[in-house]
């Protein structure tokens, strides 16, 4: 074949390998402003872009993580449900007491984040201690967690009893001068977009310049490696999962602070799978030992621009599914290189 | 037919394969210019080279794993074109990789017919005793005792090879590429394959050989073809008289044929050694072993010498290696500097000033897929990084990385590259660079040349004895006698997790002493001492 042709294309395919997220979503950008016109382009579709995406963001910023240390975790969806179901019950439990509303919010917030790490370590002493496989251990709190908030709920919703305090966060936001919406009502960045770019800055911090970071990626890149490199596997891959559990606990308060109720059938469904895909899209490999957080929080974008183009398009939700699944596996066959052939 | 005529026809078909021309470009570098070579019949064409000289290359082109930029591959007086390996395979062409192709979970007969599988019942089933006979038939012929029922996991590196060679016989090759067989084998396991290699060759078979030891080449090659830069640049063939010759009729030694991969004149490849010292004891290990695979060690090594560690592959050296630095459990006591220390981790052994750099570079000692830079500077992070961990000073990793590539004169264009570009060579001076960056006063350094070339390997021996000179305590393990008998003060010899004998630096400058060091790690020698 033609050399200089062939030269090409490999430079085509090494950029597309480490740029390819950011060119789709400006794809994707310009295919929404064009069918929308420039309606798209307001500040009031994107802010409810990355409002509605956050959650799913919160846990997605948590898996990059885990993924870069060489595991995954199945359990995400179900600990946010978990998370949320305690955390409202006990603030539900604290209000009828008599507590204050405050002080029951503060407390039934402190409790959803408190049991999300804790689900996010018992993950981390079965996988480290127990030595079960990443994608076993979490399979188990898959069907756990999910079972044990069913119990306490009945299987129903659980409504919150404060009635304007706890929904502020889920609902509120930080004003933006100068911009209003259709109704004339100034524009918010709402807080669970604030919290979602907090925690993928400060992840894409400990990544690229904190210790924690490197050693993450030795282990995930090769931990037979790692240990004979006198690293502290043990405690890097508990922490991880310990962090991917506080990232769902921040994800549970975001969400049942936003419906003010937790509907413990529904809560979180799926979302593990949402996180996962997220994360392979912004061109983190399953393999490990190599990640990028901010390719995670366009792989977020990504998947909700998809969704949004596709609802207002009328196409039927039940073919999204079947799209996104599309865009999963071109988005790995673009990045595969000769890195990762995998 | 006239006679004449049939014997040039014999010649011709006596040509098993060819490399016509053959010349492979890689983006930005020519890793083989115009290279041609026979290989014929029952002989054994070794190809030596430094690493990058184009060996590997020549033979991915061969085994139908990488297609010539130009040139042509030629069978049987054919040109044929291979786009995988399978069809090398169908062409009678087989590779046995350093890295044994065999799946770990399977029993060797399954290995050996694996993708071949005999079966009955319309195909229905595997013929599971005929699997079994023809895989016991095919080790037999290769003299190898290993069960066919055993599972691959099982088999030490010298038997899985023997399978690896019985699966590519078992599908009828004729040309047979070996590329580093005894890299990973002990002296008298090499001894064997060398055999093997000539029980082959008289089976008529085509043998290529790629070798870092110049000494098993000169043992067993007919022709010796010599790579250096992608190219031919000198060929040897063994005349009549058996001895190896080059095209001008001088006849060829390890010498000669080391002269032809470097392009220059080395000198002896070993550094001279530094006086015995007087320093203190650095390391002392009293009745320490690894528990389970040694025992009994007694040994104190000094700051700023060198101790050898002779022994065959599994006599217990790397285990007792690991124990010490915290990666096995261990019984005894180890002192450093006169206090007994037991070391929980590799990190606390590391604080304790004792590292251990791994035989085992890919899997083992090194982040293949991470840069020169994290890798140089993973061991001792703390040191470059600020505020408890939480900023990690890429400024003062650079300088580390530049200050040791210049110590060590590792060849590495681009620092932020991946080591997995490095050659074998480079690769050992960065995983010994991440240790000497934590300042140790103990190295524990594991088959310091394995996979290494001739001139890098001159390079880590100067290394060695740089560092002894600058009072680090160095013990050495290694399978290569000549380089323990080169840079070492005084050998130790393991056997069957013990320690079997040592050999001062009086004896170690004797004439004999590769062979007492055979015996002592064999046993021949045990009854003649104690009596």
């Amino acid at each position: 074949m033609n050399r200089r042709l062939v030269d090409r294309l490999r430079a085509a395919q090494a950029f597309l390998q480490q740029w390819g997220v950011v060119v789709a979503f400006a794809i994707l950008f310009a295919v929404s402003t064009a069918k929308q016109g420039f309606d798209f382009f307001n500040a009031e579709n994107f802010r409810a872009l990355l409002n509605s995406n956050a959650p799913v963001g919160i846990l997605a910023v948590g898996m990059t993580l885990v993924i870069i240390s060489g595991g995954i975790d199945l359990s995400v969806g179900s600990m946010v449900v978990l998370a949320a179901a305690l955390g409202v019950t006990s603030m539900n439990a604290l209000i009828d007491g008599s507590t204050s509303e405050l002080n029951a919010v503060l407390i039934g917030g402190a409790v959803t984040v408190l049991c999300g790490v804790g689900a996010g370590s018992i993950n981390g002493v079965l996988i480290v201690f127990g030595r079960i496989a990443p994608f076993i251990a979490t399979l188990g709190g898959l069907a756990a967690f999910r079972s044990m908030s069913l119990a306490v709920a009945d299987a129903g919703e659980i409504r919150s009893q404060s009635a304007t305090l706890f929904c502020a966060l889920g609902r509120g936001g930080i004003p933006l001068p100068g911009l209003e919406n259709a109704a004339g009502k100034p524009l918010t960045l709402s807080y669970s977009t604030v919290i979602f770019f907090a925690l993928a800055a400060i992840a894409q911090w400990m990544l690229s310049r904190a210790r924690f970071g490197r050693h993450l990626i030795a282990v995930g890149a090769n931990e037979t490696a790692a240990c004979y490199a006198g690293l502290p596997i043990a405690w890097v891959r508990f922490r991880v999962y310990a962090i991917m559990g506080l990232c769902a606990g921040i994800a549970a308060l975001v969400q049942s602070s936003r419906m003010n109720s937790v509907s413990t059938a529904q809560l979180g469904l799926g979302s593990e799978l949402d996180a996962i895909a997220a994360v392979v899209i912004g061109g983190t490999t399953l393999r490990g030992g190599f990640g990028r957080v901010w390719g995670t929080v366009i792989g977020v974008l990504i998947l909700g621009m998809i969704t949004n183009i596709l609802t207002i398009s009328g196409v039927s939700p039940y073919w999204q599914g079947a799209v996104k699944g599309g865009v999963i596996v071109l988005a790995v066959l673009v990045q595969r290189g000769s890195r990762d052939s995998m | 037919m006239a006679p004449a005529s049939a014997v040039t026809l014999s010649t011709q078909c006596n040509v098993l394969l060819r490399a016509a021309a053959v010349t492979v470009d890689y983006p930005g570098v020519r890793a083989l210019e115009r290279v041609s070579l026979d290989f014929r019949a029952s002989e054994i064409h070794a190809i030596v080279g430094e690493n990058g000289a184009g060996k590997s290359t020549l033979m991915q082109v061969l085994s139908g794993a990488r297609e010539p930029t130009e040139g042509n591959v030629v069978r049987d007086g054919v040109a044929v074109r291979f786009s995988r390996p399978s069809d090398a395979i169908r062409h009678g062409i087989a590779m046995v990789h350093q890295e044994l192709n065999l799946v770990e979970t399977l029993s060797v007969a399954q290995n050996i017919s694996l993708g071949r599988e005999p079966t009955r019942c319309c195909g229905l089933l595997i013929d599971r005793a005929r699997q079994h006979n023809r895989a016991r038939d095919l080790l037999a012929a290769l003299g190898s005792e290993v069960n066919p029922t055993q599972k691959i996991s099982k088999l030490s590196i010298a038997q899985a090879q023997c399978v690896e060679i019985a699966k590519c016989i078992a599908t009828d090759a004729r040309v047979l590429i070996f590329d580093e067989p005894t890299a990973a084998l002990g002296a008298s396991e090499s001894a064997r394959l060398l055999a093997l290699l000539r029980q082959l060759r008289g089976e008529g078979r085509a043998i290529l050989f790629v070798s870092h030891h110049l000494d098993e080449v000169i043992a067993v090659a007919d022709r010796v073809s010599v790579l250096r830069d992608g190219r031919l640049v000198n060929a040897f063939e063994r005349d009549h008289n058996g001895v190896l010759r080059g095209s001008d009729r001088s006849q060829a030694d390890e010498g000669t044929l080391a002269r032809a991969m470097v392009g220059r004149e080395l000198g002896s490849i070993y550094p001279c050694k530094g006086h015995a010292t007087n320093a203190g004891v650095a390391i002392e290990l009293v009745n320490f072993g690894a528990r389970g695979r040694s025992r009994d060690l007694s040994l104190a090594v000094r700051a700023g010498e060198i101790v050898g560690v002779a022994g065959l592959i599994g006599s217990g050296r790397t285990e007792s290696a690991e124990a010490i630095v915290g990666l096995r459990d261990r019984d005894g006591v180890v002192r450093i500097g006169g206090h007994a220390v037991r070391f929980a981790s590799v990190r606390a052994a590391m604080r304790g000033s004792v590292v251990y750099v791994s035989e085992d570079r890919k899997s083992k000692g090194l982040h293949t897929s991470l840069s020169s830079r994290v890798n140089m500077t993973l061991p001792s992070l703390d040191a470059t990084t600020h505020f408890g961990g939480l900023w990690v000073d890429d400024k003062a990793q650079r300088a580390v990385t530049a200050r040791w590539i210049r110590a060590l004169e590792i060849r590495c264009a681009k620092p932020e590259q991946p080591i997995a570009a490095l050659s074998g060579g480079n690769q050992q001076k960065v995983a010994l660079a991440r240790w000497l960056e934590t300042k140790p006063k103990v190295l524990i350094i594991d088959e310091p040349t394995r996979g290494v070339d001739v001139g890098a390997k001159a390079e880590i021996y100067a290394i060695i004895a740089r560092l002894a000179g600058e009072g680090l305590a160095c013990i050495v393990i290694s399978s290569e006698l000549p380089e323990l008998i080169g840079i070492a003060h005084r050998v130790i010899v393991m056997r069957g997790g013990t320690i079997a004998g040592e050999l001062s630096r009086e004896q170690l400058a004797a004439t004999d002493c590769e062979e007492r060091i055979m015996r002592l790690a064999s046993g021949v020698m045990q009854l003649k001492e104690s009596a």
